[in-house]
Order: C-alpha cells, then structure tokens, then sequence
C-alpha cells in the first residue's frame, strides 16, 4: 500500500464504484484504505480531507453493517469538522453517529454525541444546541438512564437563560426534578425546583414563583429539605419587600451549592421594583376563594 | 523539726493511746455510775472532734470536701444541741456524793454548752462563698439580708451599678462570639452537608454501570477462556510427536529418492 494518501483515496474510490469490470464493491479493503487515508490526512493537518476520508469510512462500515465503527468515525468527522468551525457539518455528524449508536442499542454513547454536538455549537447557534440537548435527555429517558440526564438538563438551561428564556429554562429545571424524582435523587430534585423558583424570580415573575413553590410544596421530599426553608424566606421576602433580606439568602450557603449560573442569577436579585410587589400582597385573599 | 512539732505530735501520740493509760481509765471510771459525767463527757469529746474538724476545714484546698466537712460539723452540732435539754434534766438530778456546789456548777456548764456547741465554726458563718468560675467581676456578697431593711426604693436602687453592666457588656460579647463561630460552623457543615449528598447521587448514578462492566467482563473472560482452550488443542494437533516423526521419516524418504536419482543421473 502506498502511504501517499491521495493515492490511497483514488484506489478506494475507484474500489466502491461499480464498473463494468468490477461486479461489486470491495468495501471491506475500501474502509481499510479511507481510515489509513484519514490518518495520513491528519498527520499532515489537511483537516478538509482527512474529514472526508472519515465520512467515507464510516459509509464503508455502514455498508460493513458495523454501526459502531461506523459511529466512531462519524464522531472523529464531526470533531474535525468542528475543528474546521462548520456548524452544520458539525451537527448533522453528530446526529448521524447518534444514530448509529442507537442502531447499536447503545443509547449512553448516542446521547454523549449530542451532548457533544449542542456544546460545541452553544455560542454559536443555540437553538441547535438546545435541541439536540432535548433528544439527548429523551434517548437516556428512553432507555431509563435518568441520572446521566441531570448534566444535560442544567445544560440546557442554562443555555436558555444565556438567551434570556426564563419560563423555558424553568421549565427545564421541573423536568430534571421530575427525572431525579424517577431516581430518588432527592438532593438534585430540590436543588431543581429551588433553581427553578430563583429563575421565575429573576425574571420578575413572582407569581409564577410561587405558583411552582406551591406545586413543589406538594412533593415530600422537598418539603422536606433546606431548599425549602430557603425558598420560603426568599419569597417572603419578596413579598414584604424587603431587600436586605433577599440579599442575606441569596448569600446563604444553600444557594451558593446550586449551580454557578444559578448564583450569578441570585446575586442579582432583587431585580425590577420590588415594592410594588407589596401591593400584590393585599389582594391575593378572596374571601369566597374556598381554596 | 522544732520543739513545737515535738510537742504537737507527743501530744497528738498520747491522745492516741489514752485508752491503754489505765491510770486514766480508772478515774474516768469513777464517774462510770454517774449519767451525768458520762454524758458530759461524750458531749466533751464531740465537741473537741467538731472543733478539730472545723480546724482541718479552713486548711482544706478542695472545695467539695471543705463543704461536705463543714455540714458534717453541722450536723454534729444539730444533734449536740437537741441533747442539751437531756444533760439539763441529768444535771438536776440529784446523785450521791456530790455538793450542791458542784450539781449547780453541773448546771452552768449545761447551760454554757449551747453556746459553745454554737461558737464552733462551720463555714455559715463568714467566710468567702464558692462562686461560679466565670464571672470574677461578681463580688461576693457575705451579708444577705432578706427584707429591704426599709430602704427606700428610690431611683438609685434600681439603676444598673457599675459591676452589673459591665458584666451585661461582658454577656453580650461573649454571646456575640459564639454566634460567630456557630456560624461558620454551620456553613462548614452546609458544604460538607452538599458535597456529601452529591457523593452519594454520583455513587448511586455508578452502582448500573459497575454492574454492567461486572457482566461484560465476565463474559469476556469465559470468551477467552474458550478461545485459549481451542488454541491449545490446535497448537498440540499440530506439534504432537506422531506428527512429527512421519514428517521426518517421509523427508528422510523424499532425500533419499533425491540422492538415488542424483547418483543414478551422475
């Protein structure tokens, strides 16, 4: 074999396409020399090419009905391409290997993929990262690995709260309550629904934090934790008003054990006006509201 | 040692061994009939133990036997005065023998032991008290008067003097340092509190995991295990020795032939 990888790219191009002398593609030497091909590229730093000798290689071992080979070359492509800073290319390679991780029935590497694929495009296109973050958290649920979705889920949202999106990043934070509740993981869970109600207050929505105080008051196990003494004061807090109050629990130890975006939220509380969440609190009690 | 130990302990020594003095006992005897001489007596060498005693309290370093000693001394003292009435009955009684001089001079002595059982130091009267150890700042107060003596409860009694707030000063400071150091012990405590927690999710999170690397090695090993007793069997087919003697004894034959036709070609 040459060690020239050009030529060993022309040789097993020339091994898969179907001639007139040729009857039926010789995969199997084909994949041998794109693989040899890729790392002769890589040695070089022809990054452009040793890409494509990936993408070729892990079509040979498709063809090879090896999905898993198949997937780790996908994986090298999508990281060169992410070397190469091609966003599209990047996502679809990773897409591409989870898949062929699913068709192993290995769904903890697929989700690793995309895990891989929406923090490599967080900055860049979030929306992209945010939905693969979601089919990776569903392929884990699905196979019943919840635990291995907690980094995912925080994620997630915290890329939501990069954007802005409270409400959805809120919405993240119940889901991965939901999943550790699935786990008995009691201690993410109420660290879970603490985050969640600091980001409803962050986002100025106090009733919304109380409504999801109120739900997670219903859950035993937070009820109870420290996370629940410590929502309490916060919102009570708010609801009198007072700042300096707000400001002592968002220094207090169970705070500061959430996650770091979280506490960057929760040094900046109160935000917007909080005395005029004062006026709230006087007509909230209706006398006929039997509830 | 001086003269004055070698009185002290002669002294203490004959007290000791009076009791083999049969002098003594013999006129101690004489009073043997006598109630009253007897009981006096007793009364006499209570009283003296009580007195020595009280001598040993105020040498006494330990605290906790000082008291326990004094309200023995009390004690002793209680129970001489409820017999004072019974010797005072015994001193008017008439006995032969004796003057009237001497049963009225019965009657003083009785009447002069109250006071003497009274005079013997027991640690009420005087003396400083045993104070809590914290608070040095608090004088100790040997007069306590129960009523208020008719003194005016003017604004001067109720105003804080000088001792008392500082002493509150002192309480607060005091007070205000624990709360610190609880403080920050309570946050250590948070941290390990959260670190520990997390700890067991992620062991938690581990234990499938482990269990699967368990199943997959094991199968692994019985793979191999297969795999290295099929080798065997076909490395020993190949290299047993009936293998090998035909191989040798058919190379000597192919030789052979070769050498024949070699010599007969020549």
């Amino acid at each position: 074999m040459s060690s020239d990888p050009e030529k060993m790219m022309s040789k097993a191009d020339k091994m898969t396409k179907l001639t007139l002398t040729r009857w039926s593609a010789d995969w199997r030497g084909a994949t041998e020399l794109y693989e040899q091909a890729a790392n002769g590229f890589r040695a070089a730093n022809k990054y452009e090419k040793a890409k494509v000798a990936l993408e070729k290689a892990s079509q040979g071992q498709v063809m090879q009905s090896s999905p898993w080979d198949a997937a780790k070359h996908m994986e090298s492509a999508a990281a060169l391409a992410q070397k190469l800073s091609i966003w599209d290319e990047v996502a679809d390679f990773y897409k591409k290997a989870s898949e062929l991780y699913v068709e192993c029935g290995r769904a903890q590497p697929a989700s690793d993929a995309l895990g891989k694929a929406a923090r490599a495009l967080e900055d860049v296109k979030p929306e992209v990262a945010i939905q693969l973050y979601t089919d990776a958290c569903e392929i884990l649920e699905e196979d019943g690995r919840d635990q291995m979705a907690f980094d995912l889920y925080r994620a997630c949202a915290s890329v939501y709260i990069k954007l802005e999106k409270f409400a959805d990043a809120a919405t993240f934070f119940l889901r991965l309550g939901v999943a550790a509740d699935k786990c008995d993981a009691t201690n993410s869970q109420c660290k879970a629904y603490l985050s969640a109600i600091i980001v409803y207050l962050y986002g100025h929505d106090l009733k919304q934090a109380e409504k999801c105080y109120n739900d997670c008051s219903q859950i035993d196990a937070f009820l109870k934790s420290d996370q629940n003494r410590t929502a309490s004061r916060l919102l009570t807090a708010y609801n009198e008003g007072d700042i300096e109050e707000i400001k002592k629990v968002a220094c207090s130890s169970t705070v500061s054990n959430l996650d770091h975006v979280i506490i960057k939220l929760a040094r900046k509380l109160p935000t917007g006006d909080v005395t005029a969440v004062q006026m709230n609190a006087g007509d909230d009690l209706d006398e006929d509201d039997l509830t | 040692m001086t003269v004055i130990d070698i009185l002290t302990r002669v002294d203490s020594i004959c007290k000791k061994y009076d009791k083999y003095d049969v002098d003594k006992q013999r006129e101690a005897n004489v009073s043997g009939d006598d109630a009253f001489a007897r009981l006096y007596g007793a009364f006499e060498t209570q009283i003296e133990t009580a007195l020595e005693k009280a001598e040993l309290v105020t040498k006494e370093k330990n605290r906790a036997s000082a008291v326990a000693m004094n309200a023995e001394i009390r004690r002793t003292k209680a129970r001489l005065s409820e017999e004072v009435p019974k010797l005072q009955r015994l001193a008017l009684k008439r006995v032969k023998g004796l003057t009237t001089e001497e049963i009225a001079a019965r009657n003083d002595l009785v009447l002069a032991l109250p006071a003497r059982i009274e005079a013997i130091p027991d640690g009420t009267a005087g003396g400083p008290k045993s104070t809590s150890a914290w608070a040095p700042s608090t004088a100790s107060r040997p007069d306590i008067k129960f009523d208020s003596d008719g003194r005016s409860f003017d604004d001067d009694y109720f105003q804080e003097s000088n001792e008392s707030s500082q002493f509150r000063q002192e309480f607060e400071m005091r007070r205000i340092k624990q709360d610190q150091g609880l403080d920050m012990i309570s946050e250590g405590l948070d941290a390990l509190k959260n670190m520990a927690s997390d700890m067991n999710e992620e062991l938690d999170r581990q234990v499938p995991l482990m269990d699967e690397i368990d199943s997959k090695v094991d199968r692994a090993t019985s793979d191999l295990k297969n795999t290295n007793v099929r080798l065997k069997d076909t490395v020993n087919q190949l290299r047993s020795s009936r293998n090998f003697c035909i191989d040798i004894v058919l190379l000597c034959i192919v030789l052979g032939i070769a050498a024949y036709l070699y010599n007969v070609l020549k």
